[in-house]
Order: C-alpha cells, then sequence, then structure tokens
C-alpha cells in the first residue's frame, strides 16, 4: 500500500445541475507518467483540483499512498508530496524567478513563524541550504540567466518552465502537470518532452492532462479518457489510439476544440 | 534604488541621529511625531503592503500600546519602560485573535470590518470602560522616561527612545524580508490560490502579519504617550487608520515610499502651516493620481532579496 500509489474510486464533483467529474475511477501506479485526455469541457482540470484539495469532490475517494487525500486542504497535500501546476499559469509575477522557485521550497524548510522576526544561526543555515536547492532547480531547468528577472515579464514559454521549477523545488513524489504544453512552440514542446522524462529519471511520478494528440502518444505511459467527466476508455497510447469510443469522442471533435 | 540604499540609507540614519541637536523645541516634537508615525506606516506596511491586506484599523493597535503604557503608569505605577513588554504583547495577542476570524474575508469585507473594530475601540475608551481609561479626557500626567535610575526628562531623550523603536522596527522588517515567514507574505499577496497550491498554510501568516504589526504599532503607542504624557482617545479615530492606510498604498509597501508619505502627510503641515488645512485636500488628489499613475506606489515594493550566487550575469534588472 505504501507504494506510491494515487488511487481515484467514483470520484464525483458536481457544480449546481453540472456534473464536472461522473464516478470516476483510475489508478496512477509509481513511476508512470500518467496521461488524463478528453475534449474541452471533458472535467480533467475538475479532476486535478479535486486530487490537490482546491475542490472537495462530493462522493468518491482519493487515496494516496495508503491514505485518504480527499478533503484535505491543498498545503495538507502538498506536505504529502502532490505538486501541480496550472492550465493558466499562476506565478508570483512581480518576483524574481529565484524567490518564486523558494516558494516551493516552504515546506522543506525547517525555520519557524518566529525566525520571520529574530534569525538564528540554525534559520540562516536552512535558508542558505534552501537558496542551493533553488539553484539545483535553475540548473536542472536551465533557467539560471533569469535568476533575478521578474517572472512576469518573461516570455510565455519560460514562465511555464518556470512554474515547473517551482513545483519540482517541493521535492514531491507525484507531479500534476495541467496542459504544460499549452501555447508551447514545437521546438519548447520537444524541450518540454524531455524535461518530463529526465522528471522521471528522478522516480517522480508524473500525471499530466493533454491536449496535444501526438504529444500524449509519446510521452505517456497509460492513459484515462473522459468525456462529459466521465471515463470512456483506458489503457497504453497504442490501445487508445484504436479505441472506437475515444476517436468518436475525442479525435472526431478534434477540428471544433482548437484554441 | 541600489544606489539610494547604498548612500542614501547611512546619510538618512546619520542625519536622523543627530537631528535633536539642530532643531528647537517645537521642530523636536515634529521629528519625535515623524518617527512614531514612521513606525506605526511601517507595521500597517507588514499587513497592507507585504500581506495585501485591507486593514483599515491601524490606530486601534497603536491606541492599545499607548493606553496599556498609560494605564500600567497611572494605576499601577509601572515605569514606562517596564511597559514596554505589555504595549507590545496586548495588542499583539489582541490583533491575533481579531485576526483570525476575518482573515479570511475578501478585501472590502476586511476593510468595513477592521474600520468597525477600530469604531468600537474608540467608543469603548471614551466611556471610560472598566473605569481605567479615563473616557472622553483620556489620562494624563505620567511619568517621564526614567531608565536604570536616570530620569530622561528633556524631549531629546523621547527622541532617541522613537529613533530606537524605528531602528528596532527597521531591523525587524529585514529579518522578515530574508525568512520563510515573509516570503510567505509575499506569495499570498501575489496569488493566493498558488500559495496554497504551493504548500503554504495562508491563514497562519496572514493571521501572525496582523499579530506583529500590532504589536509594532503597540510599541509606536508606547512612545506616543510618553512623548505627550497623555493619552486621549481621538488620537486613535478611524480617520488615523485612513492616513496609515493611505501612506503605504501612496508611498509605496518600501521604507522610501513610507518615510515619504508619512513626510508629506504629518511634517509638511508643520512646515508649511497654511498647507495644514489643505492636506487632506491634497492628499486625496494624490491618492486619485498614484493609483491612476503608479498604481503599486510612489515607490513600490522590491521584494526580498535572493543572494548573489544566484546572480549570474544574463538580464538581470534591478
Ligand atoms: N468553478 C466552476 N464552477 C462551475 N462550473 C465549473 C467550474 N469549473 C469548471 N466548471 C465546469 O466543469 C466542466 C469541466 O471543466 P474543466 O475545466 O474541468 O474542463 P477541462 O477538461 O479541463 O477542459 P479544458 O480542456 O478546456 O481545460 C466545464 O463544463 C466547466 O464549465
Ligand atoms: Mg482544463
Amino acid at each position: 500500500m505504501s507504494n506510491n500509489q494515487l488511487i481515484l474510486t467514483d470520484v464525483t464533483k458536481r457544480f449546481g445541475g453540472l456534473t464536472a467529474v461522473d464516478a470516476l475511477s483510475f489508478n496512477v501506479e509509481s513511476g508512470q507518467i500518467y496521461g488524463i485526455i478528453g475534449p474541452n469541457g471533458a472535467g480533467k482540470t475538475t479532476v486535478f483540483n479535486c486530487i490537490t484539495g482546491i475542490y472537495k469532490s462530493e462522493e468518491g475517494s482519493i487515496n494516496w499512498r495508503g491514505e485518504e487525500i480527499r478533503g484535505m486542504t491543498p498545503y495538507q497535500i502538498v506536505d504529502r508530496g502532490i505538486v501541480r501546476t496550472f492550465q493558466t499559469i499562476r506565478l508570483f509575477s512581480q518576483m524574481s524567478v529565484a524567490e518564486n522557485i523558494m516558494s516551493g521550497r516552504h515546506i522543506r524548510s525547517s525555520q519557524k513563524l518566529w525566525h520571520g522576526v529574530f534569525h538564528t544561526s540554525a534559520s540562516k543555515r536552512d535558508e542558505l541550504e534552501n537558496w542551493h536547492k533553488v539553484e539545483e532547480q535553475l540548473d536542472f531547468f536551465n533557467l539560471g540567466e533569469f535568476a533575478a528577472t521578474p517572472v512576469g515579464s518573461l516570455p510565455y514559454g519560460i514562465q511555464r518552465r518556470v512554474e515547473m521549477a517551482r513545483a519540482m523545488a517541493v521535492d514531491p513524489t507525484l507531479l500534476i502537470l495541467d496542459e504544460p504544453a499549452a501555447g508551447l512552440n514545437d521546438k519548447e514542446t520537444l524541450g518540454l518532452l524531455e524535461t518530463i522524462f529526465r522528471i522521471r529519471d528522478k522516480e517522480v511520478t508524473v500525471l499530466l492532462i493533454e491536449h496535444d494528440m501526438d504529444m500524449v502518444m509519446e510521452v505517456t505511459d497509460y492513459l484515462t479518457v473522459i468525456n462529459f467527466g466521465k471515463k470512456i476508455a483506458e489503457g497504453t497510447p497504442a490501445e487508445i489510439q484504436k479505441d472506437p469510443a475515444v476517436i468518436e469522442a475525442y479525435l472526431g471533435s478534434e477540428d471544433d476544440d482548437d484554441e | 534604488m541600489k544606489e539610494l540604499q547604498k548612500f542614501g540609507y547611512p546619510i538618512f540614519f546619520a542625519v536622523m541621529a543627530v537631528l535633536p541637536h539642530l532643531l528647537d523645541d517645537r521642530w523636536q516634537a515634529v521629528a519625535i511625531t515623524f518617527l512614531i508615525f514612521a513606525v506605526v506606516a511601517l507595521s500597517q506596511d507588514i499587513i497592507l503592503g507585504k500581506c495585501g491586506m485591507f486593514n483599515m484599523g491601524q490606530a486601534l493597535f497603536f491606541g492599545m500600546g499607548a493606553y496599556t503604557t498609560a494605564i500600567l503608569n497611572n494605576e499601577f505605577g509601572w515605569s514606562i519602560i517596564a511597559t514596554i513588554p505589555l504595549a507590545i504583547l496586548i495588542p499583539a495577542i489582541i490583533g491575533a485573535l481579531l485576526a483570525g476570524p476575518i482573515v479570511h474575508l475578501r478585501g472590502d469585507y476586511l476593510l468595513v470590518v477592521t474600520i468597525g473594530f477600530n469604531i468600537v475601540f474608540v467608543q469603548v475608551l471614551q466611556n471610560n470602560l472598566g473605569g481605567v481609561t479615563g473616557g472622553p479626557n483620556g489620562i494624563f500626567g505620567l511619568d517621564s522616561l526614567s531608565f536604570l535610575g536616570f530620569d530622561l526628562t528633556s524631549q531629546v531623550a523621547v527622541y532617541y527612545f522613537a529613533f530606537i523603536v524605528l531602528l528596532l522596527t527597521l531591523w525587524l522588517m529585514r529579518n522578515l524580508a530574508n525568512s520563510k515567514t515573509g516570503r510567505a507574505m509575499h506569495y499570498l499577496r501575489e496569488d493566493q490560490l498558488a500559495a496554497e497550491s504551493i504548500g503554504i498554510n495562508t491563514r497562519i501568516y496572514k493571521i501572525f502579519a496582523f499579530s506583529i504589526g500590532a504589536g509594532i504599532a503597540g510599541l509606536a503607542g508606547t512612545v506616543f504617550a510618553t512623548q505627550y504624557s497623555a493619552v486621549s482617545p481621538e488620537a486613535f479615530e478611524f480617520i488615523q487608520s485612513v492616513l496609515f492606510f493611505s501612506i503605504v498604498l501612496i508611498g509605496g509597501s518600501s521604507f522610501p515610499g513610507v518615510l515619504l508619505g508619512v513626510f508629506v502627510m504629518f511634517v509638511l503641515p508643520e512646515i508649511f502651516r497654511e498647507f495644514a488645512t489643505w492636506r487632506y485636500l491634497i492628499f486625496g488628489f494624490a491618492m486619485i493620481a498614484a493609483m491612476i499613475l503608479r498604481p503599486r506606489g510612489i515607490v513600490p515594493a522590491t521584494f526580498g532579496k535572493i543572494p548573489k550566487f544566484l546572480i549570474k550575469g544574463g538580464s538581470h534588472v534591478e
């Protein structure tokens, strides 16, 4: 049970009369790159919001490493090693890249509240150690030259990288990416693929939503396809490509949901 | 900005350190007021500037510190210095208790609630609750400063008391800026959902900000009570809170910004007496202009510093 498994069982989330996620179940195994795909408005982001504690699902169970995390707050869930990025980038835009990444060190830092008032030698050491961790992420994501730049002034593609670096600074066990390739050009998308593989090499499980079919097929080990909040198929990329229900619901409608 | 920090600050502190010896009585009093209100405005900056919480009741905590000192001195005969710990702690604790139920409120609601707190506080003082606040007249005839057996009756002594309190406040704010706690405040101000999603329990940090903001304002209150040897309710009216609020908003969440705001608001009116009656009008226009032209204040926040070893050429801006 304690191997890093995420198990969703019959998760249901309603907004008024709309059932955005409808009795959805799936398992993410340790070490996988797991994909969630589906047409616009299928409920993908809502599932992520339920897992990460932004919404509480009305029904069902979300089990992480043998523990029920449904109903926990976002920071409690981060504390358990699950970190996410957003479909629409949410960075601390007036702050520098390094400070943004440093936010990921928040829960790993040993500083107490009152260290904000009085520093001690232990708090200073902790501060320095965490900045060095930030440096590791700056190197890993090749962001060193932007360390002091306010993040809001950077191009979109770089902001996406900063957001991932911030999440990785937490040292997560499960990294959740909501459409990481959205808005990236081909070259940047290739870079992203390579980054995702490097993240997996660090033994981080990756759960991602993606619109770009080619990318999903290339990067994921296993995927679940949802439509109108319900699962319509699951399997390996090769299996999904052949699934008639998927072709009908997702690929068939690809033309009219260009973002 | 860098230049200003390098040369501006030492010059500023040097001038402030010798200032009382260059001034006559009246101007010494103005300088003390400047220092005290600078401390209160900086305490407001922690809540409003760093955390982005629309607190319109900072005069409450300022007054609470002043009254704590006055009551302990007047009723119980404590020396002024001996009242300091409680003048910090009581507002800090009350600040945390008041903040607890309200910090989740959206900006405009928080604003109204804190105005309410401030009004209730002044009413309590005026109605002489518990018979210790002295009602509308307040409490007067406080002892002057004494420390280790020395009587420090002169105004110059009060000035240095105020100056030390300002230095202490600045030291504390610098510590805050270079800590996990201080950064958490910036993060939640910039994007609360993102902050929570990266693991920050924003509620704790908001309450803490209120608490230290209140504690610092309380300490400023002690100095205020010392300067006038008296306290009275009208000094802590809600309109004072409006001033502290606007100073941070217009000046910007930075030391130079806040000082500039305090200077314009409290010192200029003394220099140009005829300006005094106009100051609210001018300040009102300044608010409008600043919000349109410089929505982040005249000298905006620069946020925490990052260590030098992370800055490797490239496009680094300051
Ligand atoms: N906070 C909300 N309140 C009401 N309805 C919502 C809310 N969030 C999402 N929805 C609705 O739930 C449904 C699923 O939305 P969701 O954002 O999860 O879709 P998605 O699969 O991520 O789509 P996209 O590919 O466009 O990102 C949509 O119909 C959306 O309008
Ligand atoms: Mg979405």
